[in-house]
């Protein structure tokens, strides 16, 4: 494993200090799942000096606010979230999204905000391939077998797909974060923090946090009368494994009309990927057990598998129609 | 890699989709080689280049007819690449200097660049006929007319005799993967970099520069 120096800071500003002091030579160290393998893996990315959160008191929380929204500490741990009583009564989509994120004993360690952020698990890059996100210039995956852990929508350098589970499962429910920044607080949507494929600090990575900035929190407003939500995934193996595909999927069905819908597909494209034309499609349509018959043909138009993983479109699009039958059958 | 100055193409298999059997033809009428159809337009291309070549004598004029018109079928045939007018738009705004370098003949070259109204992005072109040779001759013309360091310009290739002339050259292979099984034998050849898409170069240039100035 490389050699690294750690730091232990008890304030959010303190860390942002230390990171901002080593520049991309530092990161974020919190639940460890995701950051200690790419140590072991020698990634060239990989930190060498990381800054442990786990000591800054506000960051690990579950609380609803006066508002009625539900707060999150980025540094909560997914096993604590799928044990939250609060998240199961509100957002039991979620909590089921979460339970099925890798292994129990991963999830006593990994945090929301390393889900969030976690690099991606490319073959190629966690074998050293000298890639776009480890040195290189060139996608092994776009040549290579791509049949898991790639793009079947197309890509810009990197064709590895955004592999958590979280921020898919949020999207539906417009989840917000903020970071802390040196210059203050920002805000932004689930889907703007992971579009996927990005160029921040001279890296691509698939996220928009800059190498001092933190995230701290993630926010749920509560959700709408009458949201019906369902999450699936389609992996390897019946547990353990990332997704081959995944969809999250919330509809505002206050009567048998859908007044307002997300579609979120995960494990297929760069960034939990929102299809917005079938969003569109659906508004207005009387949720009916015929329904996903109509809207499937709609779905995923632009896909662009690579040569071993169009079956990607296919799980999807059942995904699709399965997601619409369950959320038709709650009613 | 060093920030991009330049970028070289060969319009064969780097801004479209040729047509293997015209460029095939030209192996079996003019070097009198067996016709067995190759597998992509840049191969029977470069194939044909090797074999001029090899041959060590210039083509005759009754040869250079036969070959010229067959390029003119192949380049009539070919298909421009969705991709190549948005990406060289974006690259030509970044101040980068393009440059067709190319073994066809200028005949079939401006045929090309006109059917695909690609012309008005390139600085310079570079045939085999201004250039007065195949292969490095078009590259290093186009590298010394712009007063370009080699070791800041991209060569686009999709063929093993690509990369070959590229090295020559001394400028930056960058791996065309336009078929998936092809370029994953190139990646062995080490090549500076690899894109899918031309959309993917000007990110390309951009990590470069950010790169670099990280280093810096």
């Amino acid at each position: 494993m490389k050699k690294v120096s750690i730091y232990r800071p008890s304030t959010t500003d303190e860390a942002i200090r230390i990171l901002s002091q080593h520049g991309t030579e530092a990161a974020v160290y919190a639940g460890g799942t995701d950051l200690l393998v790419r140590l072991k893996n020698r990634l060239k990315q990989a930190p060498s000096y990381l800054v442990d959160i786990k000591k800054i008191n506000d960051l690990r929380y579950i609380k609803e606010d006066a508002g009625g929204d539900v707060r999150i500490g980025a540094a909560t741990k997914l096993a604590e979230i799928g044990d939250s009583g609060l998240l199961q009564k509100r957002y039991p989509m979620l909590v089921k999204a979460i339970h099925m994120i890798s292994s129990p004993e991963l999830r006593n360690a990994s945090t929301l905000g390393g889900d969030l952020l976690q690099e991606v698990w490319c073959q190629y890059l966690r074998g050293g391939y000298s890639c776009w996100r480890n040195g290189g210039h060139l996608c092994y995956g776009a040549i290579g077998d791509n049949s898991y852990y790639h793009s079947a929508m197309g890509g810009r350098l990197c064709y590895a797909v955004y592999p958590g589970d979280a921020a898919t499962a949020l999207i539906p429910f417009d989840a917000r974060v903020k970071l802390a920044t040196p210059t203050g607080v920002k805000e932004l949507s689930v889907e703007q923090l992971v579009p996927g494929d990005m160029m921040v600090d001279g890296r691509i990575q698939s996220h928009v946090v800059r190498h001092n900035e933190i995230l701290t929190e993630v926010v749920i407003p509560p959700p709408p009368p009458g949201l019906r939500a369902s999450f699936e995934k389609l992996r390897p193996r019946g547990v353990w494994d990332f997704a081959m595909a995944s969809l999250a999927i919330s509809l505002q069905v206050p009567n048998r009309t859908i007044e307002d819908a997300r579609v979120v597909f995960g494990g297929i494209a760069g960034r939990p990927l929102r299809e917005r034309v079938v969003e569109d499609f659906l508004k207005g349509k009387l949720l009916t057990a015929e329904l996903a018959k109509q809207v499937v043909p709609v779905a995923l138009a632009n896909a662009a598998p690579l040569k071993y993983n169009a079956m990607k479109i296919e799980m999807a699009k059942g995904l699709l129609a399965s997601g619409l039958a369950e959320l038709n059958a709650a009613g | 890699m060093q920030p991009v100055e330049g970028i070289l193409f060969e319009p064969v298999g780097c801004l479209a989709e040729f047509p293997a059997e015209p460029l095939d033809e030209i192996a079996v009428r003019v070097f009198g080689r067996k016709n067995k159809p190759s597998r992509s337009g840049s191969w029977a291309y470069w194939h044909w280049l090797t074999l001029v070549e090899r041959s060590g004598t210039p083509l005759s004029d009754s040869q250079k007819r036969s070959v010229e018109a067959l390029e003119i079928d192949a380049v009539s045939q070919a298909c421009l690449y969705e991709d190549v007018l948005p990406a060289l738009g974006e690259l030509r705004s970044m101040g980068v200097h393009l440059s067709i370098a190319s073994s066809l003949s200028t005949a079939a070259v401006d045929r090309f660049l006109e059917a695909g109204r690609a012309r008005g992005f390139f600085s310079a072109i570079w045939t085999r006929d201004n250039s007065g040779g195949i292969k490095t001759a078009p590259l290093g013309c186009a590298i010394h007319a712009a007063s370009l360091r080699p070791e800041r310009v991209m060569f686009l290739a999709d063929t093993a005799e690509g990369f070959k002339v590229a090295k020559r050259v001394g400028v930056n292979t960058i791996l065309m993967m336009n078929d998936p099984d092809e370029a994953r034998r190139l990646a062995l050849e080490e090549p500076a970099g690899g894109i899918v898409s031309l959309y993917e170069l000007p990110d390309f240039l951009r990590l470069v520069t950010a790169q670099n100035a990280g280093r810096a």
